[in-house]
């Protein structure tokens, strides 16, 4: 199983195995720089293509297995979603709901306008209800007249997501499915008992911070905000005057998003290099400009969740993944805006390759094995090239 | 010494235009009153009061008053204000003899001792009494020498304020400033009985010279009118080549000056050149014109100028001004190591404005007696007003010229017909704004905002 993650910063290509203990083993790590990529989305096509070709290869090499098919993470702002109930009635002459009742029920949820150009991506199941009886998990065998389903629904330009495809399938590798970043990092950062206990996971990364917010072990909110690492180097870059490249490098190695935590007039000092002449830079200016971003883009998506009442049932906490994650103070300034305790979070219950594993960056990637892990081990005649319209009610 | 005799013999008979005696109270106040007749003082007569005789008997000052002949019998007062001030009155009637016939009477003293603090208020109410316009010229304590010590200075500091005419007050902890940290401490002593030294002389001259545009006695008092107010006072000396432009930058270097910020709050300036018969009208232009950026339009400049055939190449600017009392004013424009006293200590200097505090003995070890020695104290003075030299007039420069030229190249460049404040133009944003390496993509709006513009400018924080 592969998992493909085409990032803003980065494209990585995680080669695993599952194991019937439901744990992964990471076979290897291939990952080449991004180009071409926005956001979340592809701008460059051709350039793109070459990245991924070279993150495959690498891959390929790293694991020694062929790669003919993968799992592919999709991102970026058009993604959307909402939770919707779906409502059927059994037929008079029955009153045990069995396996066609429940395929009914999903597609009665999915029977929603969605805009025109979209297309659905995800359809989570919540919860069922039968006869108004709420919390039911599994209805198959159980009697009653009326079955009733919430259902998380993510779903985004259809347009958009296709051009993702494409690019995996000219090099050409099929795509055996995609799935929101988001959604893939939650499934190895978070446990079925956080999950139970109601999570949120921020997965930040170089052009988007995807999130998804895990509330009685079912999906209640997610979404995508585009806005990621880029902006942060993006905002030095231009705050100190310094190239991206210097920016970027500066952000890793010395950024941090704790305020009032150096000497004051403490400086650094940035090297010349060919085509830049160095600079003397006040850390407490750095500090700054990263901390106003990201506190922005935590408050923004504060007020994203509020609109649902969810945030308050978070019993696991909040867990940061993505590349971001690795700023220094990250957590506590999402502590500090959320009021809930944050903590740092990797790719959790897997093995193989550690350092692969316990680098959030990766998080997405081997998210993407995992699920199709359970996808695999859910309904394991796929039909390929059913994209779109599929109901994956494995997914909890 | 035998050489000096010639100086303080001579002032009563020049100082024909306005009698003016420099009066020194204690141990510090001897200090400074010594150092000012070794740097030359012509135009004025000089008196030492102290209750201790030997440090009277030491000290070069002609004139003699010894405090409290019984009361402490030629002893100091072992730092115990109320003692000196009983040993004041003692001998009230030798402090009145002492100041007859005089117009203007400066008192030198160290407050935070005995004497200092406890008879030199009362020998300002005497001057005052007799007549005589009075200036004080006080030191406070080094911080370290004890809150104490602080405390009995700030009240005697109270009381000057109410008595003398103008009170000018150096913090012992600001002269740290002026001398380099390695210096040892007598330097640091020394550099306060300088800087008084230089103040008196150049006030006493400020008043004394006949000028080419004369500064009097009114426009001093009006200068200092500020009752209860903080003094600036700066005092530069130049004798190179752009001797006008470093001259003020040692003025302002002064430790009352805080490099010149101050001056921004002052409604009243004094300032006066003075300079050889070689000053040309131009270095005085260009002095003024530099040290008018340091001051707001509305500030009255009293303005005097002074050729001195004594002065040679020299030239010399003196600026004198003072600001309201403002409390939050006060610890804001002081040191870090003054602050927390200082503040400690406001409410002890309202509740007792007399310096009466009850006797503690074990105290009374330390007297502030700086170690006189003949340092050359022009000179740590001048190696430091070299950096500065280079640093201070960039600083201000460009803040009141920047504006102009941007209201001109805005009324030029952009809206000629249109009539609108410039104010509201800084705000309104015709430009696209920056969104860097997000140029080309798809703008990420959430609320109304483009947030690949990062978030320092869209919320006016203000980097760099």
């Amino acid at each position: 199983m592969v998992g493909l993650e085409i990032g803003t910063s980065k494209i990585c290509v995680v080669v695993g195995e599952g194991r019937p203990d439901g744990t992964i083993k990471i076979l290897g790590v291939g990952q080449a720089p991004s180009r071409g990529v926005r956001k979340g989305e592809i701008v460059d096509f051709e350039t793109a293509m070459k990245c991924v070709h070279e993150a495959v290869v690498d891959a390929e090499q790293k694991s020694d297995v062929m790669i003919r098919s993968v799992y592919v993470a999709v991102a970026g702002s058009h993604l959307q979603s909402f939770n919707n109930r779906g409502c059927v009635m059994l037929a008079e002459d029955r009153d045990e709901i069995d396996e066609r009742d429940v395929e009914d029920v999903k597609i009665n949820a999915r029977e929603v306008s969605i805009p025109a150009q979209n297309a659905f991506l995800h359809s989570i199941i919540q919860h069922y209800q039968v006869d108004g009886q709420d919390g039911v998990l599994n209805p198959i065998g159980m009697l009653g007249q009326k079955l009733e389903a919430d259902f998380h629904i993510i779903h985004g330009v259809r347009t958009r997501i296709q051009n993702t495809i494409r690019c995996v399938k000219e090099l050409p590798l099929d795509v055996e499915d995609v799935v929101f970043g988001g959604l893939a990092s939650a499934q190895v950062v978070l446990t079925q008992h956080q999950k139970d206990l109601g999570a949120l996971v921020i997965d930040m990364g170089g052009g988007t911070t995807d999130y998804v917010l895990y509330a009685d072990g079912a999906v209640k909110q997610s979404g995508c905000l585009a806005l990621g690492g880029d902006h942060i180097t993006n905002d030095i870059s231009m705050g100190l005057r310094i190239p991206m490249a210097r920016a970027e490098k500066l952000k890793i190695e010395e950024g941090s998003c704790t305020l009032g935590n150096c000497l004051p007039g403490e400086m650094i000092l940035l090297k010349d290099d060919s085509g830049f002449a160095g600079k003397e830079i006040e850390r407490e200016m750095l500090n700054t400009i990263i901390h106003l971003r990201v506190r922005e883009g935590f408050e923004l998506l504060k007020r994203r969740l509020e609109e649902e009442p969810y945030l308050s049932y978070l019993g696991a906490g909040i867990f940061i993944t993505g590349g971001c994650s690795l700023l220094s103070g990250i957590d506590h300034l999402a502590g500090e805006i959320f009021e809930i305790p944050a903590n740092l979070a990797h790719a959790q219950t897997t093995w193989g390759v550690t350092s692969a594993v316990e680098d959030p960056k990766f998080s997405t990637a081997i998210g993407l094995v995992r699920f199709a892990q359970v996808m695999q081990t859910d309904r394991p005649p796929r039909r390929l090239g059913r994209i779109f319209g599929r109901l994956f009610s494995g997914m909890r | 010494m035998i050489q000096l005799n010639k100086n303080y013999s001579l002032p009563d008979a020049l100082a024909e235009s306005v009698p003016v005696k420099v009066v020194s109270v204690g141990g510090a106040g001897l200090n400074a009153l010594d150092r000012i007749v070794l740097d030359g003082l012509e135009k004025a007569s000089v008196v030492a009061i102290n209750t201790d005789v030997q440090s009277l008997t030491s000290s070069v000052a002609a004139h003699k008053v010894q405090l409290g002949r019984t009361r402490t019998r030629g002893l100091g007062t072992g730092g115990d204000p109320e003692l000196g001030f009983e040993a004041a009155v003692e001998s009230a009637d030798e402090i009145r003899e002492a100041l007859t016939d005089t117009r203007m009477v400066f008192v030198c003293a160290g407050l935070g001792g005995g004497t200092g603090s406890g008879a030199a208020p009362y020998v300002a109410q005497l001057a005052r009494e007799a007549g005589a316009l009075v200036i004080a010229f006080l030191t406070l304590p080094f911080t370290f020498e004890g809150k104490r010590r602080t405390a009995q200075a700030r009240g005697a500091l109270a009381r000057l304020n109410e008595i003398a005419h103008s009170v000018i007050c150096f913090e012992n902890d600001r002269m740290g400033d002026l001398v380099a940290p390695q210096a040892g401490i007598h330097q640091a002593f020394a550099m306060a009985d300088t800087t008084i030294s230089q103040s008196v002389r150049s006030i006493v001259n400020l008043i004394q010279r006949p000028g080419l545009i004369r500064i009097g006695f009114d426009d001093l008092l009006a200068a200092l009118r500020m009752r209860n107010g903080r003094c600036l006072f700066g005092f530069g000396e130049s004798d190179s080549d752009n001797r006008a432009h470093d001259a003020l930058t040692q003025a302002l270097k002064n430790p009352l000056m805080d490099r010149g910020r101050m001056l921004a709050d002052a409604t009243n300036l004094l300032v006066q050149v003075a300079g050889g018969p070689r000053m040309t009208l131009s270095e005085v232009e260009v002095l003024m014109q530099e040290l008018g950026r340091h001051v707001n339009e509305q500030t009255q400049i009293l303005f005097g100028a002074v050729v001195d055939g004594k002065l040679g190449d020299r030239l010399t600017v003196t600026i004198i001004s003072s600001l309201a009392a403002e409390e939050d004013l006060i610890p804001q424009s002081r040191d870090g190591g003054m602050l927390s006293n200082v503040s400690a200590q406001q409410p002890v200097r309202e509740q007792h404005p007399a310096p009466q505090i009850h006797i503690e003995p074990e105290s009374a070890a330390m007297e502030s007696v700086p170690p006189v020695e003949s340092i050359p104290f022009e000179e740590p003075l001048a190696a430091e007003a070299t950096p500065a030299a280079a640093y201070l007039p960039t600083e201000p420069e460009p803040l009141p010229v920047a504006p102009q030229n941007k209201a001109a190249w805005r009324k030029e460049e952009k809206l000629p017909t249109e009539k609108s404040s410039p104010a509201k133009q800084e705000i309104l944003q015709f430009e696209p704004v920056t969104r860097g390496r997000f140029e080309k993509s798809e703008p990420t709006m959430e609320e109304g905002e483009d947030l690949d513009v990062p978030t320092y400018l869209r919320k006016n924080i203000k980097v760099k």
